[in-house]
């Protein structure tokens, strides 16, 4: 059974359409992720579940039960909230214990015990007595964990929870967020603008653009599989090149003919960095193609070059492993290119 | 002493000369003329305490220490507790755009002097001022009420509207700092909008509050331009006692004695008011 389930949801802001038609069902224990850039509705879509927002139309119903007309506060979800929202007035385990007293199933014996396990859990015993402003951002993100796990919400929203964090701390708390949430068993939903965030903590993610899901699938599916242009272009990296469909092949300017069904005319071919390879001196692939090293970028464990095609304006971006044995290649160096038809990616333009 | 530090105390020195010159010199004869005695029409110089015996012995006195602690009280509480619902709303219910309209608009009352408001008020409480020949037109009373001009409840009304914008900004200003998402995380966990009210926004709210405590009470305790004018006999306060012992009974040290002794009482007050507040935020 679905622990969350959106029917149909509209969403307007006086003539500005929000949300349009949103369904999705969320399953109980999941990891599931709206992913969207910025002003495309995933937060609004995140408030209306917390019960910050009305819907215009259509339900919203956590574990079975319809959710119109329950205040926020009398809902089965707690949230981390972008700014953290750590009260200031109030100590550390002030404000993990903030929403136990309004909880008459927790006995006040037990209240103090379950602070510390709380902030055991995420990582910061033995900071009760400490003053919300004397924290860290990641500390600060800790005690929202804390804070809103405590209260064994039945989903836990997180809107934008690492967007504040520098870099390491941000990879840190990925796989820390992930951890805890297999740990407590509940169900996890996470906006984010961050694809990356977004592929690697997620069961299932919604991509969503202008107020509408695009595509919802797992991290795998959506990165190699997207459905269309705007969604293979948010997710990841990918260059399109113009193509032209007929009877059964492709033909790819810069690359050549790839025998993929598509339908008639002109068409954009999307093409992943890491599918494609770049040849050494000896070696073979079954499509080769020849380019020139344009530009490159030196990332450490990868290289990527843009290669220039012959018949092509369009650089080829393609990403390799770096290797004690590979040089790294300077622009102006002629490579051959070898490619697999399979990985394509043809989309209607 | 290094540069820094000089350049420092060259840019605060004017202030500084003119706070010495204006506030601490005069404070200072204050409390000196308050331990001579008055000769006839010579002071003498000799200390003594035996302003303070008078001063604290005389019921007359320690009645109007008392009541001006009464009426200023009664002027901050009636102030403070007018003034944070408009403070509210404007703070989260007027658009962004308008605040500034809302905060201009508020200063209104500053835009007469503090003379003519309060014989306004004269106009609008007296025996046949604009309250009463409303009500008696309205044919709510018969005979105008004689008990709204000159007795103390003139001056509360009177120095409230003259303080009000000095409440209003203050607790405008805390209450414009709190983060909203901090409203939106306590009713997530679980609070109404009343308890969320009482466990985060007055809290937050507090150290406007305490300013606007402050503020009001400091200079209404020594008023003296209110009670003459609106208070009757009733309403008059120490101010107008320390006037009297200065101008009429030409004892200029019982009047230093009073004001001292009035100091003392206000700085007391305020003093225990804040440490009051401080642990009652501790405690939250």
């Amino acid at each position: 059974m679905s622990i969350v389930s959106l029917r149909n949801i509209e969403k307007y802001y006086g003539e500005y359409h929000a949300l349009r038609d949103v369904s999705v069902d969320i399953a109980q224990g999941e990891f599931f992720s709206l992913l969207g850039p910025s002003g495309c509705g995933k937060t609004t879509l995140l408030r209306t579940i917390a019960g910050f927002e009305d819907v215009t139309s259509g339900e919203v119903a956590i574990a079975g039960q319809e959710m119109a007309g329950v205040p926020a506060n009398r809902r089965p979800t707690n949230m981390v909230f972008q700014s953290y929202a750590i009260f200031p007035h109030l100590s550390v385990a002030k404000n993990v214990a903030f929403g136990l007293r309004r909880r008459a199933d927790i006995p006040k014996q037990s209240r103090a015990t379950l602070v510390e396990d709380a902030l055991n859990m995420v990582g910061l015993d033995g900071y009760g007595a400490r003053r919300a402003h004397a924290l860290s951002g990641g500390q600060r993100q800790r005690v929202a964990l804390a804070r809103a796990l405590i209260l064994k919400p039945k989903v836990l929203l997180l809107d934008e929870p690492l967007s504040a964090l520098d870099k390491k701390m941000r990879e840190q708390m990925q796989s820390e967020l992930r951890r805890l949430q297999r740990h407590v068993g509940i169900t996890f939903i996470l906006v984010t603008h961050d694809q990356e965030e977004a592929l690697t903590m997620s069961d299932r993610i919604a991509v969503m653009f202008e107020g509408r899901i695009a595509q919802m699938g797992s991290p795998e599916a959506l990165y190699r599989r997207p459905e269309t242009r705007a969604v293979a272009e948010f997710i990841g990296m990918m260059t399109f090149l113009e193509g032209r469909a007929a009877s059964g092949t492709v033909e790819v300017e810069g690359l050549g003919r790839a025998e993929i069904a598509a339908p008639e005319g002109a068409v954009a071919v999307g093409v992943r960095p890491e599918t494609l390879t770049l040849l050494a001196p000896g070696e073979t692939a079954a499509r080769e193609t020849a380019g020139t090293v344009a530009d490159r970028a030196y990332y450490g464990d990868m290289t990527y070059y843009d290669i220039a095609l012959p018949g092509t304006d369009t650089r080829l971006t393609v990403s390799m492993k770096n290797r004690l044995s590979r040089a790294v290649l300077e622009p102006g160096t002629e490579v051959r290119l070898g490619w697999e038809p399979d990985a394509l990616l043809v989309y209607a333009t | 002493m290094d540069t820094e530090a000089r350049r420092g105390l060259l840019l605060i020195s004017p202030t500084a000369l003119y706070a010495v010159a204006l506030l601490a010199m005069p404070l200072a004869a204050v409390l000196a003329i308050s331990f001579a005695t008055q000769d006839f029409l010579t002071i003498d110089w000799t200390p003594t305490l035996a302003n303070y015996a008078e001063a604290t012995g005389e019921p007359l006195y320690r009645q109007l220490l008392l009541r001006s602690v009464l009426i200023a009280g009664a002027v901050t509480l009636v102030t403070v507790l007018l003034a944070f619902p408009v403070a509210y709303y404007v703070s989260f219910y007027v658009a962004p755009s308008r605040k500034s309209l809302w905060l201009f608009l508020i200063t209104i009352p500053f835009w007469t002097s503090y003379l003519i408001r309060v014989f306004l008020w004269k106009v609008i409480l007296g025996f046949n001022g604009v309250f009463n020949t409303s009500l008696q037109g309205l044919g709510i009373v018969e005979e105008p009420l004689s008990f709204l001009l000159y007795n103390a409840n003139a001056v509360v009304i009177t120095l409230a509207h003259a303080f009000a914008p000095f409440a209003i900004l203050p607790i405008f200003v805390s209450l414009e700092r709190i983060d909203r998402s901090l409203l939106e995380a306590a009713r997530d966990l679980g609070e109404t909008y009343l308890t969320t009210f009482f466990r985060v926004t007055l809290p937050l709210a507090m150290p406007g509050v305490t300013a606007a405590v402050l503020i009001v009470f400091i200079p209404t305790i020594g008023d003296y331009v209110t009670p003459r004018l609106v208070g009757g006999p009733d309403g008059l306060m120490i101010a107008n006692m320390i006037q009297t012992q200065f101008l009429r009974l030409n004892n200029a040290p019982l009047g230093a004695t009073l004001a001292v002794l009035s100091m003392l009482t206000v700085g007391l007050i305020s003093i225990a008011f804040v440490l009051l507040t401080r642990r009652w935020g501790r405690t939250q």
